[in-house]
């Protein structure tokens, strides 16, 4: 049953939004780390331009991984966790969560405030959050950087935590979000 | 018979003076604070807009004497707004406005002509120290002893050299540009 939530797997659709949304949060580290130090100009412009265009799938991805998880439970944690193992392991996916939202629409308010609308890889226009404004793009900037740390050092927490998962408690953490792996039914 | 005659002597006498009224035209300039230049450029795929805040517009115009009618207008180009200072700085710099060179920007019709929605002109653009022609569309509306004459243009920034080196790439920044403007004329004094 690939499409549903088994009690000791992610189902495909739970891994697709898990791995897509990696590999694009890995593109937009890269992208938007490598324009803060372009020089104003044609290439950075070029370079933000695709920042937008994927942050803009992320938050459109993030929306509709929220509806899937609402209506889907995932599978249990180990059962050897102790509780702080347990509320750290649930801050850091409620952080994952708010942040895939926070991100992209830090994001377009700055671009927002700038007066640089948004375009999905020039298909269409996303509509300004905010006018132009200075003031807010400074302070967003601020924020959407800062985050940007966090998430990198959440990420950073997330895949240790997998790996000491996977080679310290010898548990199925890792493997049930691997697809093309099989996690033996929990008794 | 006498009745026919009379009828069409007044009619010569009317269509006398409504020739008389041809082809003089009411001198105006424009309201700077009421008054509008707006572009529209595409950048990363998406519009932005901007104006000019400072510029001057000279128009002798009458409808019914559009051979005499003219649009002249000076545009200071260091007056771009685009609502962000970095692009605004980018702007005025050699590759793309070359301001230090080019201060200004200078339009003048060359014919005007009546269309079935307002009025039509083809005119000459001085943009970056390249002339070319550019047709605009607008409407003509008196008001009061002034006027308002409002309507569009598109040209593309490159006819002009608008976006030399890096800015040449019409991906990042799109070659066709709209123009909006909305002049409330004031009788020249």
């Amino acid at each position: 049953m690939p499409n549903q939530n088994s009690p000791t797997r992610y189902s495909a659709v739970a891994q697709g939004f898990h791995w897509i949304i990696a590999a694009l949060i890995v593109t937009q580290f890269t992208l938007g780390w490598t324009a803060q130090f372009l020089p104003l100009g044609a290439r950075k412009v070029a370079r933000l331009d695709w920042h937008k265009s994927f942050g803009m799938t992320i938050l459109t991805l993030a929306v509709l991984r929220l509806l899937w998880r609402l209506f889907n439970r995932p599978p249990e944690l180990p059962a050897g966790m102790t509780p702080i193992e347990r509320t750290l392991a649930r801050a850091t996916h409620v952080l994952f969560y708010a942040l895939l939202f926070v991100m992209p629409l830090t994001g377009w308010m700055m671009s927002s405030a700038k007066n640089y609308s948004v375009s999905w890889f020039h298909q269409f226009t996303w509509p300004n959050l905010i006018g132009p404004n200075e003031q807010a793009f400074n302070l967003l900037r601020i924020v959407h950087d800062t985050l940007s740390w966090l998430l990198f050092a959440l990420a950073l927490l997330h895949i240790l935590a997998a790996l000491k998962h996977h080679f310290w408690n010898k548990d199925d953490v890792l493997k049930r979000m691997l697809p093309f792996t099989k996690t033996e039914k929990r008794s | 018979m006498k009745k026919l005659a009379l009828a069409v002597t007044s009619t010569l006498v009317i269509a006398a003076a409504t020739a008389a009224a041809d082809g003089s035209v009411a001198s105006f300039t424009a309201a700077a604070e009421q008054s509008r230049l707006e572009f529209v450029g595409v950048q990363a795929g998406a519009e932005f807009k901007g104006v000019f805040h400072k510029f001057t517009a000279s128009v002798e115009f009458a409808p019914d004497a559009l051979a005499g009618s003219r649009i002249d207008v000076q545009i200071d180009m260091n007056s771009v707004d685009s609502k962000d200072k970095d692009r605004d700085t980018t702007m005025r710099d050699k590759d793309v406005f070359d301001v230090s060179h080019n201060p200004t920007a200078h339009y003048l019709t060359k014919t005007i002509t009546k269309t079935a929605t307002g009025f039509a002109a083809v005119g000459a653009l001085t943009l970056r120290g390249v002339t070319k022609d550019v047709p605009i569309e607008f409407q003509f509306a008196p008001a009061g002893g002034g006027a308002k004459l409002s309507g569009s243009a598109k040209l593309n920034r490159l006819d002009f050299g608008v976006g030399q080196g890096e800015w040449k790439s019409t991906e990042t920044i799109g070659d066709a540009v709209k123009i909006n403007f909305s002049l409330v004329l004031k009788p020249k004094s």
